[in-house]
């Protein structure tokens, strides 16, 4: 019986990981890949030399370690090499998990909005955490590193990722913001959002939307923030004249703090907010950016 | 190019979760349905792909009966046939599906095999790449961009990853690859009229087995109502420097 | 005299081949027409009392006085007069044999002197007062027919003074010529505007053509509204050839009027000139499929609808624009999938969650929380009043407000009646407007079933845009039920005492919804209910003269180019000096209030049921 956590880096996810995965085993053994991450509290570090990313070949390296329970972040190549690993090892993956005891687990479903407690059948259990679940515990103590060169198939390396394009626009990124303004429908048009862009502008952040928006064509989808769009996790979330569908929500549930502007004060994003202003979006943002400048003038 | 798409029906929640009274599904008497995201967008380019260069599209769903709903629309999106695995409407976990699936999936030989990143539902992330080990084939994930040239698969991430795989492969695509078309009456009328074929596969005992539902809690705290209108200004810049964002 | 009698005879010959082989292109074209979705030819009291009205009496002409009298006179000229044409051909075969009647000479003179004021009073409005109605009209054609018009009755004049047969003959011959040169001008509309008129709707103004998507029918048979010049009904080619472009339409539009692309009248010119130049090459068999949308700006045009009614209004031959603009919509939205990008979600919602907003149809009577509302579930016995609460009101924050006072109000009143709740689906009317047809079709049959299933027999609605669909447009798929407006029941139920409202002295303007006071001329009960709370005061456009709030077709979710046909609204509503702008309809409310909000007004948009509620407080 052995607990295995994969580390991606230093980054708050594979952080997060790592103190689940201390939670469930003491003794807990941690994988990477490339430069060796931090690993308070872990017992051995399996450094594994593979040239960079390739999905099987990860997974690969991860089975041969023989671990019973294999933890991730539930980042994408976190849940992707875990489900490689989950056919090689014969195991059982339940994928953003928040909680495990034994065989029982507790896991996200619907991005976060609806929980599943399940129970895990087999030898090997695989489990992605979800991320910002988890609150990161500091550790004492330094593993020992062994570094090794995993044995791979053929097969292993055909999916590797090549080339990076640069996909920026320049600027933040939605995902990385401190700030997001986001607009739904309630901002009534694509110009309507240049108000948003100015106060997300002058609060370091960046301007994110709904489906609704995306549908209508109003925004790129690059700038949707939700389930099926990018997942978000600012110190401040401002989402404006967005009623808080919960495929929408999924997206947000890691904003630190809320604020909601909305006309409708029964919308149901008013459950989800540390505070609300009640009124017509179009009239208040722009009332606030203009306060904002009166302050620093 | 024969292409085939998985694709799973999904209710549309709205802002809350209601769940029924066994707690073991979400109460969906008065939800519409729809295809989940990813995997409608799934369907859009894999109809974009055989309008370019010739084929045919295949859509296969494992679900209830009224699952033929969300395959009329694919169907109706540009899709030539549909398979509908029937099941009871009961939960399957990913390794049953990802079974089942293979099974209808050997039998069509396809070029490619798409699937959504994850369901919108149950979101187990596992299912595409279940599927493409029992093939055989290679598989990759979270695509933003597809372009399929002389047998060979250049994939694109959110993250700017480029991937090039050789044919047959298996992929999975994030929504925001493309905007699905809206589709036309005379599409619909059609799509009525395409083959629906329906099989029942059996199911061993789930691995990953669902014991209950849970709503998770609120945040427990009312929102602070910081005032009404553009006369809340003063109160959201206040508010903005206590959390040393402005 | 046999001289004569061989030029007449010749003149006539000519003049007849010319003229026919014009009309038998006209009428050929008329023939490749479809049929209209609606019965046009039932209810022959009505139509011909249209006929009486409009035609012999020129009552919607008349709705402008000045150029109503002119034209009454020209176009009661031209009756008077006919009878001058055999006479005068009489006289120019043998002077002798033509009759002279001194009563009709006199007669006739009279309504020549009326036509030729009736000319000078066209030309003065034409040249010195040049109204923007007759931008994009073409002037230069109605030039020449006046002038050809004072030529026709001053040479009748002149042979009536002078008895000389040369006189005559000019007069045969003008006429003659006014004859050839009639079915290729807008002047065609001599023959065809009584026509149109005879075929126009009786009733049930407020209802749309249905479309046929019958499955049976082969998919190259079936009609998905405009596509092709072979698309259009016979009725949509009598209104293009009954256009007269005299614009009054074009004044009347509020897209227009606030700077849009869409004017009414250019619509059904852009749809004549269309059936012009492709018509005849559908007839020949050889017509490449040009689509109708992309003749001028038809397409763009279409899209600025409000669908609220004013150009049919207007219309001095009962044209029906908005026919041919949801019928353009209908092919665009449901053939070729090209329509305002914003829309989209709206049409995806409906179809998948069963309200425009996408919000759950399990929330949907979440407005009548804390209020004593029964919800009726299958089996429960059937109420009095089925409350169409509607979706505007069942999810919209300020709409929300008229169906909580009208639940209380009805409440208060003793009425017994019940609300669908979860079961009450969007009516379809937003798709409908925007040209989805099928998908509203697939909403009226699923409604019908509900409401049949649970035996409802009478509905109140409070949306006028439900109230329309719901009583003029379901019976086409089954469903007969007695319809009213909430303010209509609420009227009377204040009528009867069983509410019993305080006086106010607030000064209240109403605003009159375009569905209910010109589609279903429901006009008086509103004011009713105003003046029982307040003191009521009238903006210039009311009644079946209103001007739209901009919501209607669809615009709710559409964007709008151009200035804000809301705020346009809301200045005339200030300018009353009223406090109060009320209200009958969800839509109007929210418009009204962003119009208020917009253009910085104080100005209070309240729904008459919430300002009856208020009055009525113990």
């Amino acid at each position: 019986m052995s607990t295995l956590v994969l580390l991606e880096g230093a980054d708050d996810l594979s952080l997060q990981a790592l103190t689940f995965a201390r939670r469930l085993d003491t003794a807990v053994d941690a994988i990477a890949f490339g430069e060796p991450p931090p690993a308070p509290g872990v017992r051995t570090l399996h450094v594994a030399e593979v040239d960079g990313y390739a999905p099987q070949a990860w997974a690969r390296a991860i089975a041969q370690l023989r671990a019973t329970t294999i933890v991730a972040p539930g980042s994408d190549r976190g849940n992707e090499v875990l489900a490689h690993a989950a056919v090689m090892l014969d195991g059982v993956l339940a994928a953003n998990v928040i909680e495990a005891n034994g065989d029982e687990v507790t896991r996200q479903r619907w991005g976060g909005s609806l929980l599943e407690q399940a129970r895990l059948h087999g030898d090997v259990r695989l489990m992605t955490v979800a991320p910002h679940a988890v609150a990161v515990e500091p550790a004492e103590g330094e593993p020992a590193v062994e570094r090794f060169t995993p044995q791979l198939h053929d097969a292993d390396l055909v999916v590797r990722a090549g080339e990076r394009v640069d996909t920026s626009t320049g600027g933040l990124s939605l995902a990385e913001a401190p700030v997001v303004v986001s607009g739904g429908r309630g901002v009534g048009s694509a110009e309507g959002f240049g108000a948003l862009e100015e106060l997300a502008g002058l609060l370091g952040g960046v301007v994110g939307c709904s489906r609704a928006v995306t549908s209508a064509g109003w925004r790129p989808h690059t700038d949707q923030v939700g389930q099926t769009g990018t997942k978000i996790s600012p110190d401040l979330y401002i989402p404006c004249g967005i009623s808080g569908a919960t495929q929408h929500m999924a997206g947000c549930k890691g904003a630190k703090k809320l604020l909601a502007i909305n006309s409708d004060p029964e919308a149901p994003i008013m459950a989800s907010a540390d505070y609300a202003v009640i009124g017509d979006v179009g009239e208040i943002v722009p009332a606030i950016t203009a306060e904002l400048r009166r302050v620093r003038a | 190019m024969k292409l085939v798409v998985c694709v799973k029906r999904v209710p549309l929640t709205g802002g809350k979760m209601v769940l029924t009274a066994d707690q073991r599904a979400i109460e969906t008497r008065h939800l519409g349905f729809t295809v989940s995201p990813h995997e409608e967008c799934g369907v859009e380019e894999a109809v974009r792909i055989v309008e370019a260069q010739g084929g045919e599209v295949v859509v296969v769903t494992l679900g209830p009966p009224e699952a033929e709903e969300q395959l009329r629309e694919m169907l109706a999106l540009g899709a030539d046939r549909a398979i509908l695995l029937e099941t009871d409407g009961s939960e399957w976990d990913p390794e049953a599906t990802a079974a089942a699936l293979t099974e209808v999936i050997e039998g069509e030989a396809p070029d490619l095999v798409i699937f959504g990143n994850e369901s919108a539902d149950s979101g187990g992330y596992q299912v595409g790449i279940r599927v493409a080990h029992a093939l055989g084939r290679p598989v990759v994930t979270g695509l933003k961009a597809l372009a399929l040239e002389d047998g060979v698969l250049r994939g694109q991430q959110e993250t700017g990853d480029v991937y090039r795989v050789p044919l047959p492969a298996v992929v999975s695509v994030k929504e925001g690859i493309n905007l699905p078309r809206y589709p036309s009456v005379p599409a619909k009328l059609r799509a009525r009229k395409k083959p629906v074929e329906r099989r029942t596969p059996t199911a061993g005992p789930p691995r990953l087995e669902m014991v209950r539902l849970v709503v998770p809690e609120g945040r427990g705290k009312q929102a602070e109502v910081l005032g009404e209108g553009p006369a809340a200004a003063p109160a959201v810049v206040e508010l903005l420097q206590r959390l040393g964002v402005a | 005299m046999i001289v004569s009698a061989l030029a007449l005879a010749v003149a006539l010959a000519v003049a007849g081949t010319l003229f026919a082989r014009r009309a038998l292109l006209l009428t050929r074209l008329v023939r490749m027409g479809h049929q209209p979705g609606i019965d046009r030819t039932g209810d022959v009291g009505r139509r011909l009392e249209q006929e009486a009205v409009v035609v012999l009496g020129q009552r919607k002409l008349l709705q402008r006085l000045v150029p109503g009298l002119m034209h009454a006179f020209i176009f009661w000229a031209f009756i008077v007069l006919f009878p001058a044409i055999p006479i005068a051909m009489i006289a120019i075969v043998d002077a002798d044999a033509a009759p002279h009647w001194a009563w009709y000479e006199t007669l006739a003179n009279v309504f020549c002197v009326l036509a030729l004021v009736g000319v000078a009073t066209a030309f003065f409005i034409r040249k010195v007062l040049r109204p923007r109605r007759f931008e994009g009209s073409h002037l230069g054609e109605a030039d020449l027919i006046l002038a050809w018009i004072a030529a026709i009755v001053t040479t009748l004049l002149l042979y009536h003074g002078t008895d000389a047969q040369a006189w005559a003959w000019a007069h045969v011959l003008l006429i003659l010529g006014f004859l050839v040169y009639l079915p290729h001008s807008k002047h065609l509309h001599i023959a065809t505007a009584a026509i149109n008129v005879y075929f126009g709707r009786t009733r049930s103004r407020g209802r749309l053509e249905p479309l046929d998507f019958d499955e049976e029918q082969a998919e190259e048979d079936m009609r998905f509204g405009i596509g092709t010049v072979e698309d259009l009904t016979w009725k949509q080619m009598m209104d293009a050839f009954s256009c007269t472009e005299c614009g009054r339409c074009q004044d009347a539009c509020p897209a227009f009027a606030t700077g849009k692309v869409l004017s009414p009248k250019l619509v059904i010119m852009g749809v004549r000139d269309h059936l012009f130049a492709e018509g005849p090459k559908a007839l020949a068999g050889d017509h490449d499929g040009a689509p109708v949308a992309s003749r001028d700006s038809l397409e763009e045009m279409a899209w600025d609808c409000v669908t609220c009614g004013a150009c049919v209004q207007a219309c001095p031959v009962n044209i029906e624009h908005i026919d041919h603009i949801v019928d353009l919509r209908r092919h665009l939205v449901m053939v070729e999938s090209r329509f305002p990008s914003e829309a989209e979600p709206m049409l995806r919602d409906v179809e998948r969650q069963g309200n425009p907003w996408g919000r759950p149809q399990a929330e949907r009577s979440a407005w009548a929380e804390g209020l004593d509302v029964r919800v009726l579930e299958p089996g429960d016995p059937v109420p009095e009043y089925l409350y169409w609460v509607g979706c505007a009101a069942s999810y919209d924050d300020r709409a929300r407000e008229s169906a909580r006072s009208t639940a209380k109000l009805l409440a208060k009143a003793g009425v017994d009646f019940a609300i669908l709740g979860p079961a009450e689906s969007c009516t379809g009317d937003p798709a409908r407007r925007m040209g989805n047809e099928f998908l509203f079709q697939s909403y009226a049959e699923q409604n019908v079933a509900t409401l049949d299933e649970a035996g409802v027999r009478k509905i109140v609605a409070s949306c006028p845009h439900c109230f329309n669909t719901l009583a003029n447009e379901y019976p086409d798929f089954g469903g007969r039920y007695e319809v009213v407006h909430h303010t209509e029941l609420l009227a009377e139920l204040v009528r009867e005492g069983r509410l019993a409202p305080t006086a106010g002295d607030e000064e209240i303007t109403y605003h009159d919804s375009c569905y209910l006071a010109r589609h279903n001329d429901v006009r008086a009960q509103p004011r009713e209910l105003a003046a029982a709370v307040g003191r009521p005061v009238e903006m210039e456009r009311r009644e079946e003269r209103t001007f739209c709030c901009g919501a209607g077709g669809a615009h709710m979710w559409m964007e709008e180019r151009g200035g804000a046909i809301n705020e346009e609204r809301v200045r005339e509503a200030a300018e009353t000096g009223a406090g109060t702008l009320a209200v009958a309809c969800p839509f109007c409310t929210v418009m009204l209030d962003d119009g208020v909000k917009s253009s910085g007004r104080e100005l209070r948009v309240a729904d008459v049921a919430t300002l009856l509620a208020e009055r009525l407080e113990d």
